[in-house]
């Protein structure tokens, strides 16, 4: 493992390492308390939606429940969500899908699985195509059974989820870079040895501060090979040659 | 120039800030409004704030590059700009020194550096909305500055504290509204392009663009990109106000002017449905633009 520490560091944005749980001072406690409140009232939620749950959804946002006096609105993109709704059963093809979105989302991130398909297969139990438990792929926070579980269940299970953001025990998007060889194994023994996503995940854990005992292991060394290092753009170069496109002459 | 030096410095700190705590009830009040005409509670009475604190609160951050950290801090900066152009009560800031052309000049800045900001981040999604917002920008552009140049010939001056002035000396009777009722109604549909809502949303357009410009911002830049909203929200309105309503006499009728604005526009922007591009220009340019060339031949004319 030691050629991987060649690689060049991605570029932070400015002053964002990772802060554990070393600061002691009162002010810092009361900003960290502080923060870890907001989040917990402050939730937007990136709903993947390709299984029947995702019919209790709409009541839960609109007019009957309204989600949003809770705080919790809906976003488009996995670079803006906190939580990332699974709703129902999750094919092997969706699970890729999933891992890539949830790669993409920002720390810290939550992952909701809505159904019982998603808890244990549910009555695609027999399927050779599903995937049965979601938290063997990504750490889960919250399950909310139930086939399919009304949206008091699901605003139920949120707002367990907010009091867990609150108290600062919704920490398992951590596990995710701290056990991150066996998730990696769970993932390949479903898509193949070749299963690789474009998000470098130890890189990630490395710069900050989240590299664990888990996080480096058989399964991450077949990454080795799809690993592309990143080199400076000769900018020279690339201003006197021509640039090369594969277009069609017109 | 007689310019105390102290207390300018004092209201250039302290006018972003007044800029960015109305913003966020004006945020709130358009959700708000927006909720209940959806018959849903809404959000909590710190909801933005939290929001906004939240998103700085992230711990692990994307950045695409350099050009796209610089194009946030355009689309800050250039609203923080905007604000001490912006007399409010109490307040003059910069406003005697620059008039409105200044003004019009570092309201476009944000969608500039949204536009060098978003380039960078090769998003497909993300370039179609700087094009598009690009594109709405033309558009609305084109009624606001006839709007401008109507208020500035019926009051002849562009200086923002003078219009307040001779609005507030003469009365009801010589607000901008009731002096120049057609350049108010383009006034009015051409700020609510510029706040990007709905008929002309065209450039967020979360079910189809997966909002555009935003699509790639996470943690603190999304917290700056609401942050900015706040900031949008205050400069339109109180523009909105200080041309046509008259100004703020004290701070009372002042925040009551601007949450009138804003409540129109929320209210009227909750019941319709999108613009395509094509459509969005073509009704600006027609109906706003046709509407204020008419105010503006009346205030000519007089």
């Amino acid at each position: 493992m030691t050629e991987k520490n060649e690689l060049p560091v991605i570029r932070p944005a400015a002053g964002d390492a990772c802060q554990s749980e070393s600061r002691s001072g009162l002010f810092q406690h009361a900003i960290d308390s502080f923060v870890e409140f907001c989040r917990s009232r402050s939730m937007f939620i990136l709903h993947y939606c390709t299984g029947c749950g995702a019919i209790e959804l709409p009541p839960a946002m609109t007019s009957r429940f309204d989600m949003e006096r809770l705080g919790i609105s809906p976003m488009v993109t996995p670079r803006q969500a906190d939580i990332l709704l699974i709703t129902g059963y999750v094919s092997i093809k969706t699970l890729k899908r999933i891992i890539l979105t949830y790669e993409q989302m920002q720390g810290p991130k939550y992952v909701i699985g809505i159904c019982s398909c998603t808890v244990n297969g549910g009555m695609y139990w027999q399927s050779y195509a599903t995937a049965k438990q979601l938290n063997e792929y990504l750490p889960v926070d919250m399950y909310i059974a139930g086939c399919m579980p009304r949206p008091e269940a699901v605003l139920e299970g949120l707002m367990q989820l907010r009091d867990k953001i609150e108290s600062g025990a919704a920490t398992s998007w951590e596990d995710y870079f701290k056990r991150y060889d066996h998730y990696l194994g769970k993932q390949q023994h479903l898509f193949g040895k070749d299963w690789h996503t474009p998000t470098d995940v130890i890189e990630e854990a490395r710069h900050y501060n989240l590299l664990g005992e888990g996080t480096l292991g058989e399964n991450t060394a077949v990454l080795e090979k799809y690993l592309r290092h990143h080199q400076e753009l000769d900018l020279t170069r690339v201003a006197l040659e021509p640039a090369k496109t594969n277009l069609p002459d017109r | 120039m007689n310019v105390d030096w102290k207390i300018l410095l004092v209201e250039l700190i302290l006018m972003p800030i007044v800029a960015f705590v109305v913003g966020l009830l004006l945020v709130l009040l358009m959700r708000k409004v927006r909720a209940r005409i959806e018959r849903r509670v809404g959000p909590p009475f710190m909801q933005p704030l939290y929001d906004i604190i939240k998103l700085y609160g992230k711990k692990t951050q994307i950045s695409h590059g350099f050009i796209m950290d610089l194009g946030v801090i355009m689309v800050v900066g250039g609203y923080i700009a905007a604000e001490v152009f912006l007399p409010v009560p109490g307040m003059d800031g910069m406003a005697r020194e620059g008039d409105l052309i200044t003004l019009i000049y570092l309201m476009m800045v944000p969608s500039l550096g949204l536009a060098l900001g978003v380039g960078q981040c090769a998003n497909p999604n993300g370039s179609i909305g700087i094009a598009r917002a690009l594109t709405s920008m033309l558009a609305y552009d084109i009624p606001f500055v006839i709007v401008v140049a109507g208020a500035v010939i019926l009051y002849g001056t562009s200086n923002l504290t003078e219009i307040i002035a001779i609005q507030q000396a003469g009365g009801l009777s010589s607000w901008g509204v009731a002096m120049m009722p057609l350049l108010a109604i383009g006034g009015l549909i051409s700020s609510y392009a510029m706040l990007g809502k709905e008929p002309f949303e065209l450039y967020i357009a979360p079910a189809e663009i997966a909002t555009g410009p935003m699509v790639e911002m996470s943690g603190k830049y999304l917290g700056a990109l609401f942050v900015m909203q706040c900031f949008q929200v205050y400069a339109v309105s109180v523009l909105y106000v200080t041309l046509f309503l008259g100004g703020g006499e004290n701070w009372f009728t002042f925040l009551l002017k601007i949450a009138a604005v804003i409540f129109v526009s929320a209210s009227v922007t909750t019941i319709f449905p999108r613009y395509k591009t094509e459509d969005a220009i073509r009704w600006l340019w027609k109906w706003p633009t046709g509407i204020s060339l008419l105010g503006l031949a009346i205030v000519m004319a007089k």
